[in-house]
């Protein structure tokens, strides 16, 4: 606009405006300077930027995590941490002159009072962490499967290994969420299945991944629309600022091969986040069956922030619960616990007993 | 008052031009109806629909200023969706925005898309966010020229702006991103000057953007985008206003007349600050603004 009024005042009038006699210093000042130092300093008013809360020393760090997690964890109640006595007896051994490992480690343990394998401080050189599973039997050998039971015989599609076993029922391991999984592969790794009598899902020591894969694959073992659990998530930073659980349900994937046949599922301490969701999904549904040990819980599903010195944090944050409206943190309990047998090295034992209970539930 | 200095020619011309627009957007609406009634190509068509709207927008009234901008400076970026954190970089942005008198003389359209990539980083260097928005302005101006000393032209209007992206923090897990979609309403402003370089011809302008009341996205505090996914939609929607919503833009500038051409050189400031379910935005631009017009 100003450009084209400038282009359109004829030469006369631009040169009375261009020209115009000043009337001393005064006049100059308010005419031409005034209402731009004005704007000028509107401008800048308007770009102020965010100061960040904390201090970049070891103190303003360690205060930084212990906010963070005071604000977005989503489990203090249910675990029954008092998170103020933790920071009084945390905050007593952190100063400013100790360093960055030893901040660390100490960031570290005060994370594991929280006994949460979805809470990690990860830093440059380390990875804090509450794995809880390292101390549990891992029940789970991948060589005895491969060797005694499929014979290094295998099919293996969207990191799913399958393969139809000598007692006719399908075998497939799944061993992280993590890998993508894509419908025409499903369609082609049940289709092989489908002659089976019944299947075996082995998700032991498979640590989680995406939940969109849990979808995918839970979607090919049922024929309705199905709840599949509840979800909610922190809506402030009080401890007990959480939204009411919201249902979601899974349904049947149209157009696709579905699995409807006795079905269990193989789970360990290791089967954990991701995996834990499968499976106690998988425990509502009537022909699966869940056997081996307690998964590895982490229910949370984790967000991550940042402490001023770059330290990422992970933490839990949005609660999903089991289609009983259960928190399954600490795990989901199988139907048939068994634990395999450390000295027979030829056996697994928690495959063994998923041949029998496909056996008698096909063949009676 | 622009009409004053065109000559009459040029407005029979304008109001030819304006009908043969329109003339135009009909048809691409019948085009548009018609590729929806066969239901094909329907997202083409809706694209279309858009750009025809803009066109018939930019078309009406006679085209006074057209002028193309390319923003470079710093960007401060705090989302607490993503991070506590205030991260600092890199603004780049590419605008475009179109002044045309309205058939009354006293008032004129103002037309910006704009598109800006901010590149910021953390203080400890060791991550990176990267912050992409589109917006949309469209406004209209009541002018009075040389309301102030005899010398300053000031006009005032509404204005309405659409404006959405993304911000995505690398390493995330649950939380990677934050949508960023509102429609605003408000004022806009703006004082211009005209004077000489020598012996060219030079405009001084400020101009200033103020949305005052709208709508936009905001999950909840904690609330994971695979929630929304799997269909809990409550509360994303927000009415904006002061006393949750700030945003402003500034401009100052100046505009250098060589013949047909005009160049422009300003410095231009953004903020765009939220409060909302206990999140907080906090986003300010600085940038240096050169452009390239008639």
């Amino acid at each position: 606009m100003n450009t084209m009024l400038s282009r359109f005042i004829p030469c006369g009038a631009y040169a009375k405006f261009a020209f115009k006699p000043m009337r001393g210093c005064h006049s100059v000042y308010c005419t031409y300077c005034l209402p731009f130092i004005v704007l000028l300093c509107c401008v800048i008013l308007g770009g102020c930027t965010e100061k960040d809360e904390f201090e970049q020393d070891q103190v303003g760090n360690f205060e930084a995590l212990w906010t963070i997690m005071d604000q977005h964890y989503a489990f203090f109640d249910y675990k029954g941490v008092d998170w103020n006595e933790v920071h009084q007896r945390y905050r007593a051994r952190v100063s400013n002159e100790m360093t960055d490992r030893e901040l660390f480690d100490i960031c570290g343990d005060m994370l594991k009072e929280l006994r949460d394998g979805h809470t990690n401080l990860i830093a440059s050189h380390d990875v804090s962490r509450y794995w809880i599973w390292e101390q549990w039997p891992v029940n789970y050998d991948e060589r005895i499967i491969d060797q005694y039971y499929l014979n290094f015989d295998y099919k293996r599609a969207s990191g799913i290994k399958y393969q139809i076993l000598p007692s006719n029922f399908g075998y497939m391991y799944y061993g992280s969420f993590s890998s993508g999984i894509g419908e025409g592969n499903l369609d082609l790794i049940l289709s092989y299945l489908s002659t089976a009598d019944g299947l075996i899902i082995d998700v032991r020591d498979n640590g989680g991944g995406l939940l969109t894969n849990v979808e995918k694959l839970v979607s090919r073992f049922i024929d309705e629309r199905t709840l599949a659990g509840y979800i909610c998530h922190k809506t402030g930073p009080g401890h007990a600022d959480v939204s009411e659980p919201y249902p979601y349900y899974f349904g049947p994937t149209p157009n696709h091969i579905h699995y409807l046949k006795p079905v269990v599922v193989l789970a360990s301490r290791g089967s954990f986040s991701a995996t834990n969701n499968f499976v106690s999904i998988m425990k509502s549904l009537d022909q699966v069956t869940i056997v081996g040990d307690t998964t590895g819980g982490g229910c949370g599903l984790p967000f991550t922030s940042e402490l001023p010195n770059g330290w990422r944090v992970r933490f839990s944050s949005c609660p999903i619960l089991d289609t009983q409206g259960k928190l399954t943190e600490f795990g989901v309990a199988p139907d048939v616990r068994v634990d395999m047998d450390l000295d027979d090295r030829s056996h697994d034992a928690i495959l063994d007993r998923a041949i029998d209970i496909l056996t008698t539930a096909t063949r009676p | 008052m622009l009409s004053r200095f065109i000559p009459s020619r040029e407005n029979a011309n304008f109001a030819n031009f304006t009908n043969c627009s329109f003339l135009k957007f009909a048809e691409l609406v019948r085009f548009v109806k018609f590729a929806l009634k066969k239901e094909r190509g329907c997202h083409c068509a809706y694209c279309l629909l858009i750009c025809s709207l803009l066109c018939s927008l930019s078309a009406v009234g006679q085209e006074r200023v057209s002028m193309f901008t390319i923003d470079a400076g710093y960007a401060s970026v705090h989302d607490s969706y993503l991070t506590p954190i205030t991260y600092g970089g890199m603004d780049l942005a590419l605008g475009y925005e179109a002044l045309r008198s309205a058939s009354n003389d006293k008032w004129f359209w103002q037309v910006q898309v704009g598109a800006d990539y901010n590149y910021v980083e953390n203080k400890a260097k060791n991550n990176e966010l990267h912050k992409l928005m589109g917006d949309i302005t469209f406004g209209m101006q009541r002018q009075w020229r040389q309301l102030i000393a005899h010398r300053i032209d000031v006009s005032v209007g509404p204005m309405t702006q659409l404006r959405a992206g993304i911000v995505y923090n690398e390493v995330n897990s649950n939380n990677p991103v934050s949508l960023r979609a509102q429609w605003n309403v408000g004022a806009a402003a703006m004082l211009s000057m005209p004077t000489r370089l020598g012996r060219l011809p030079l405009t001084l302008r400020y101009q200033m953007q103020l949305p005052a009341a709208g709508i936009f996205f905001a999950p909840e505090y904690d609330e994971s985008y695979y929630e929304i996914y799997l269909g809990n939609h409550k509360n994303l929607a927000h009415l904006g206003w002061w006393g949750n919503r700030f945003d402003m833009t500034n401009y100052v500038g100046a505009d250098l007349h060589l013949g047909k051409t005009t160049l422009r050189i300003g410095y231009r400031s953004r903020l765009e600050h939220w409060t909302v379910n206990h999140l907080k935005v906090h986003d300010v631009t600085h940038s240096i603004v050169l452009g390239i017009g008639h």
